[in-house]
This record gives C-alpha cells, structure tokens and sequence, in this order.
C-alpha cells in the first residue's frame, strides 16, 4: 500500500507557493496573481527508486506572521516547505526568526526553505542577500521550473527516511 | 413561511456524513456533494485523507475553516464521540469566502505593488550613487591633469614668447577653462542632485554685473555679427543680496546658449522689477532671440540632464546647462519657462527671488595691484606640501619658488608626512585629501594630536580635487584651516597662504 504524508507550504503571500504546488503537480504556470485564502488541498504520487508516497499537499494562504497560521492547517503535519520571494525582502528579512518559530513548535518535521521567482533576481543580488539566503537549500523558479521537480522529491526522501 | 426560507437557504448549505473510525462512509446527505457513492471518504477528497489519521487521537472535534472542496469553500467540522461513530459537517460558506477573496487579493496586490516599487526605488538609488561616486573619482582624476595644464600654461605665458607662440598659448589657456566649467557643470548638476547644494547669500554690485553681462555678451555677439541688447529697468536695486556667482551662472547659461543657436538677428536680455516690498526683491530676466527655435514637443526636454535637442554637430555642448539653469532657479525660489518657434526664435524667462539691502554703504574700491599677492623675500616660510601626485608638486613649487619666500618640503604619503612634521617646525601644511595611505580628513587630526602645543595651531589647507558631497565645514571638522579646490590658480594658492602666514 501507498503511503501517503502531508507537506504543507508555508510562506508570506505572493512569494508563489501556489504556483510551486501547480507546477509540480499539473505542470502548469500563470503569471497571473490571484490570492490564495483558506487552504487548497491537492495530491501527487511520488515515485521513488524503492517506495512510493502519495503526498498530500496542502497550499495555504500566505501570511506575514508565521505565529498567526491557523493551526489546524499544520496539525498531522510530515513534512514543511517554506517559501520566500528573492524579489521581496519583506518575505526573507525574517526567515531566521520564522524557521525558529517552526522547529520550536514542530521539533521532528522536516523543512525546506526554498526561494522562488529565482528567474527575476541577478546573482548580485543573491551575492548581496547571502546573510538571509545562505539559510535557503533550494533556489526555484514555478516559471522556468528551476528545482521544483527537486525539492518536492528531495522533501519527500527526508520524509521516508 | 420562515421554515420554507430556511429549506431553501440554509439547509441546501449544509451536508452531514457520519463514518466509521476508518472512515467508511456510514450515511451522507450528499446535500453538498455526492459521497454517498464511495465506500470510504478518503477517496472523496484528499483533505479527509490527513485528516481522518487525526481523528483517532482526538478528543472532541477538529475544525478546519476555509477548504476549498472541489468548487465550494467551506468550513469543516469533524466530532467524534465516545459511544458514537464520527461525524462531519460540512458548511458550504462559498459566497462569503469569495467576497473575502476579492477584498484580500486588492489587498495583497497593493501591498506588493508598494514592495516591487520600494525595491526598484532601491536599485535606482543604488545606482544614482554609484554614479554619483564616479562622477566624484572622475573629476577628482581629472583635475589633476588639468591643474597641470592649466599652471603651466600660465608659467609658460610667463615665458619671452613670439607673438604665434602667445596666442597658440591663450587658446590652450582658453581651452582649458572651457573644460574646467564642464567639469564643475557636472559636479554642480551631481551636488543639486543630492542636494548638497547650497547658494550664498552675499551683498553684491548687480548693476556691475549686469555691466559685465552687457560687456561681454556685447564683444561675443559682435563676433558673430548678432545684437546683443540689453534692457534694464531703472527702478532695480543697485545692490542684491543673493548668490552672485550662481546668478552670473544662470544668465551665462541662457545667453550662451541664446548667441550659439542664433545665426543672425539678435539677443536680447531684459532685466525687469516684478515686485519690490521691505527688503525682498522679486526680478524677471528675459533672454529672448531671433535663432532656430525649438520644435514643440521637444520644448520640455531642454531641461533635461545630457539632452540636446538640436543634435547637429554644429552646437557642441554636454546638455548640462539648462538642467543646471532650472535647478539653479528653482533653489534660488524661482520659476522658469520658455517659449519658442521654430525658425522664428526663443524667449526664456525666469524671476528670482532675493534681498536687497537697505541703506547700504558702497565699499571702497581698492586699487588693482592690491589683489595681488606678494611675499616680502626677506621673510620666509617654511611650508609641507603632502602631495603624491607628481605634477602637483611641481606646480607648487614653481609657485612658491617664484616669490622666493618660502622652503618647501614635499611628503607623498601620510606616512612621511608624520615623519616631516616631527622632525621641522612648519608654518603651514598643504595637505592632498586622497593620498595613497589615508585621507587627509584623517591625517589632519592626527596631526593635530600630536603632544606638542606647536602642532595644535599649524595652519591645514586641503587641497581637494573635488568639493564633491563635502563643504568647508568638513574640512573644519577634520580640523583644517581652509581648502583650495584644484584646478587652482597661482593667486588662489598665494591668496590662501597670506591669509594665513600674515
């Protein structure tokens, strides 16, 4: 039987975590912004060398303070993908302090910390940002689909292991 | 009545499943959605997939607000019971969740909006300094060579030259001047731009100037066989207070300008009284003249930084000087404009407004020779020039070696000029602001912490490529006496140093 394990994605709103989840899960892409409220449930078979996981993605509504997420969305959580904007410092500037709020209240599950819309930013300004980005494993792009295919699966090994 | 309402409104919004633990589906009212078909409801949507694990190690009831289910927003409710199977309601709240989407998506739109505004805000800025720096390193660069040029060309004036040689010297000389106001157009367009830019407000002749303006434009438009006339209401102030050197500035860019895009006719200047209350004066000055004209739709792009809109070859120029005129204006609380048409001419008039002042002593003039500076021979003077650029030394040199009154020692470094001050008693420091191991803002304190009292009154003159960002007020923070800007000319450097050695 299939696993299956829930990953919610975290984030401020507008940094593209919806896009994130369409593209990994329907290959689709729209420049269009339309804003997410509530949560959006969607589920994507993940084929791994030795298992297979259903993951159960729940894409929630953005918000600027982490501390103010509903938690029900995060309860039964496996798995966590934090998701900031390199195009807007007012989604990173507290990263830090947003990943500590997380590992002090759900000790065990595993995060990523991606940024995306990484197709609009020089690497000048990655270089100049490195003190809040060093903290990022992935850079992605839901445009391009720079590393999404990858930290889905990447998310979903940790998770198994 | 009411009840029929409440079939209709509210019921249809509301479905009920009860299930087992593992979530088989038990009943269903399939009000909202067709359960009842599937045999768990873990295959009916995904949400009921993580959620219905949770119900076992729950106590009560798990409330999940704003799920989107198919097309439907709704909120869930799943209770549990102890002698009961679980139950789940679902709410069907589609119509309010939408109207709150609208709101948040202005919302959200706005705020980003403001934050991608914000960050290109930024980067322009960033990139405003950086041009800002460079322009400050250039011209710093540049003024080194052309102080050179520019003394040696007045020692070389100096020199028995034929009467060929002399006027070969006198363009260069000529040249050299035209590329020192370029430089300081750009440097002052750079100081408005930040607004580091300050005008003086000192009583001056206006009448004198104004003589000057009608002089010299007079000589320059009789070359090119044009008219310059001028028209000068009587009932002006003999004396303003105000920035001369900026006001002179703003006529000579608009005059300039009127006589170089004018082939034939004439240019005229009026200088009118609009108002006169107290001590506050409010002039008009009008440039008008029969040149080329400007097409229309270019009318407000003379005003623009580095834009020429007659790009013919003919008119050289950098398109700094009507930027600056604008901006000079403004800051001396005027308002400019232009009118024109092509073929026919232009007419730029702006008024300033500025002080005059009341019962006003004129000052005696002094004779000519006065203004020029000479050391008694018999008395010298014992001066440090820190200076590593090559050429400046020399110019120094030269300049003081002329009066035969002073022994000059040279320091290239901040270093070595530690060493010089320690070992000799000087009467006054030259000090070059970039050296090639400290600046002098930092060398001058340093200088003037030594332990001995000698070195706490030692005169400091700056010598400073570029007065870029900074004003003598820096210079006297940093405990210098004075600073001369670079190019400077053989009076400018003795005048300072007799201020001084008197």
């Amino acid at each position: 039987m299939t696993a299956s394990k829930k990953i919610v994605l975290l984030g401020h709103f507008g940094v593209g975590k919806t896009s994130l989840v369409r593209r990994f899960v329907e290959d689709t892409f729209s420049d269009n912004y339309k804003v997410t409220i509530g949560v959006h449930i969607l589920k994507k078979e993940v084929k791994l060398p030795e298992n297979q996981i259903n993951l159960i993605i729940w894409d929630i509504e953005g918000s600027e303070d982490i501390t103010r997420t509903r938690s029900s969305y995060l309860l039964g959580s496996h798995g966590f993908i934090y998701v900031f904007d390199t195009t807007r410092k007012s989604t990173y500037e507290n990263l830090a302090a947003d990943l500590e709020h997380i590992r002090s209240n759900y000790n065990d599950v595993p995060v990523l910390v991606v940024g995306n819309k990484s197709d609009l930013v020089t690497r000048a300004h990655l270089r100049e940002n490195k003190q809040h980005f060093s903290l990022a494993q992935y850079f992605s792009s839901a445009k391009t689909g720079e590393n999404v295919e990858t930290l889905f699966e990447d998310l979903t090994k940790k998770l198994i292991e | 009545m009411l009840e029929a309402y409440k079939k209709q409104f509210l019921s249809p919004k509301v479905q009920f499943i009860v299930i087992s633990e593992k979530g088989d589906i038990l009943d269903s009212d399939d009000v909202l959605f067709p359960f009842k078909k599937e045999k768990n409801i873990i295959h009916c949507h995904p949400f009921f997939e993580s959620v219905i694990p949770l119900l076992n190690h729950t106590e009560n009831s798990l409330s999940f607000s704003c799920v989107h289910i198919g097309e439907k927003i709704c909120d869930i409710n799943c209770k549990t019971f102890r002698d009961q199977d679980p139950l789940i309601i679902i709410h069907d709240l589609t119509d309010h969740y939408q109207s709150l989407q609208t709101v948040t998506q202005k919302r959200n739109e706005t705020v980003i909006e403001s934050e991608i505004l914000t960050l290109h805000n930024t980067y322009l800025q960033e990139k405003e300094a950086f041009k800002r720096t460079f322009i400050a390193n250039f011209s710093h660069e540049i003024r080194n060579p052309l102080t050179g040029v520019f003394s040696f060309t007045e020692m070389l004036e100096k020199t028995s030259l034929s009467d060929e040689q002399y006027d070969l010297v006198e363009v260069v000389k000529a040249l050299c001047q035209d590329l020192n106001i370029m430089i300081n157009d750009i440097l002052d367009l750079s100081k408005i731009e930040v607004g580091k830019f300050a005008v003086k407000n000192e009583i001056f002749n206006f009448t004198e100037l104004l003589e000057t303006t009608d002089f010299i434009y007079g000589t320059k438009a009789r070359q090119k066989k044009l008219q310059f006339r001028m028209h000068v209401d009587k009932k002006l102030p003999k004396y303003i207070e105000g920035d001369k050197t900026r006001i002179k500035q703003v006529l000579t860019n608009v005059i300039e300008n009127a006589i170089k895009f004018t082939e034939e006719g004439h240019i005229d200047l009026y200088v009118k009284l609009n108002h006169k209350r107290a001590n506050k004066v409010n002039i008009q000055f009008e440039i008008t003249d029969t040149g080329i004209g400007i097409p229309k739709k270019h009318i407000n792009d003379i005003f623009t930084s580095f834009t020429q809109v007659h790009k013919d070859n003919k008119y050289s120029g950098t398109g700094l000087g009507l930027t600056i005129v604008k901006n000079l204006v403004t800051l001396m609380q005027g308002e400019i404009a232009v009118e024109s048409e092509p073929g026919k001419g232009t007419s730029i008039k702006f008024n300033l407004r500025l002080k005059f002042p009341i019962n006003y002593k004129e000052p005696q003039k002094k004779d000519r020779d006065d203004n020029k500076v000479l050391f008694n021979p018999k008395k010298k003077h014992n001066i440090l020039l820190v200076e590593d650029n090559k050429i400046s030394q020399i110019i120094v040199l030269k300049i003081l070696s002329s009066q035969g009154a002073f022994y000059l020692d040279i320091a290239e470094n901040g270093q070595q000029a530690m060493e010089r001050v320690e070992e000799t008693q000087y009467d006054l420091i030259l000090l070059d602001i970039r050296l090639p191991d400290v600046t002098g803002y930092e060398l001058a304190p340093v200088i003037r912490s030594l332990p001995e009292k000698k070195y706490a009154k030692i005169p400091i003159v700056a010598l400073s490529g570029s007065l870029m960002g900074d004003n003598k007020t820096k210079y006297k923070k940093s405990a210098m006496n004075d600073v001369l800007q670079k190019p400077f000319q053989e009076q400018q450097l003795l005048k300072t140093l007799h201020k001084f050695l008197k």
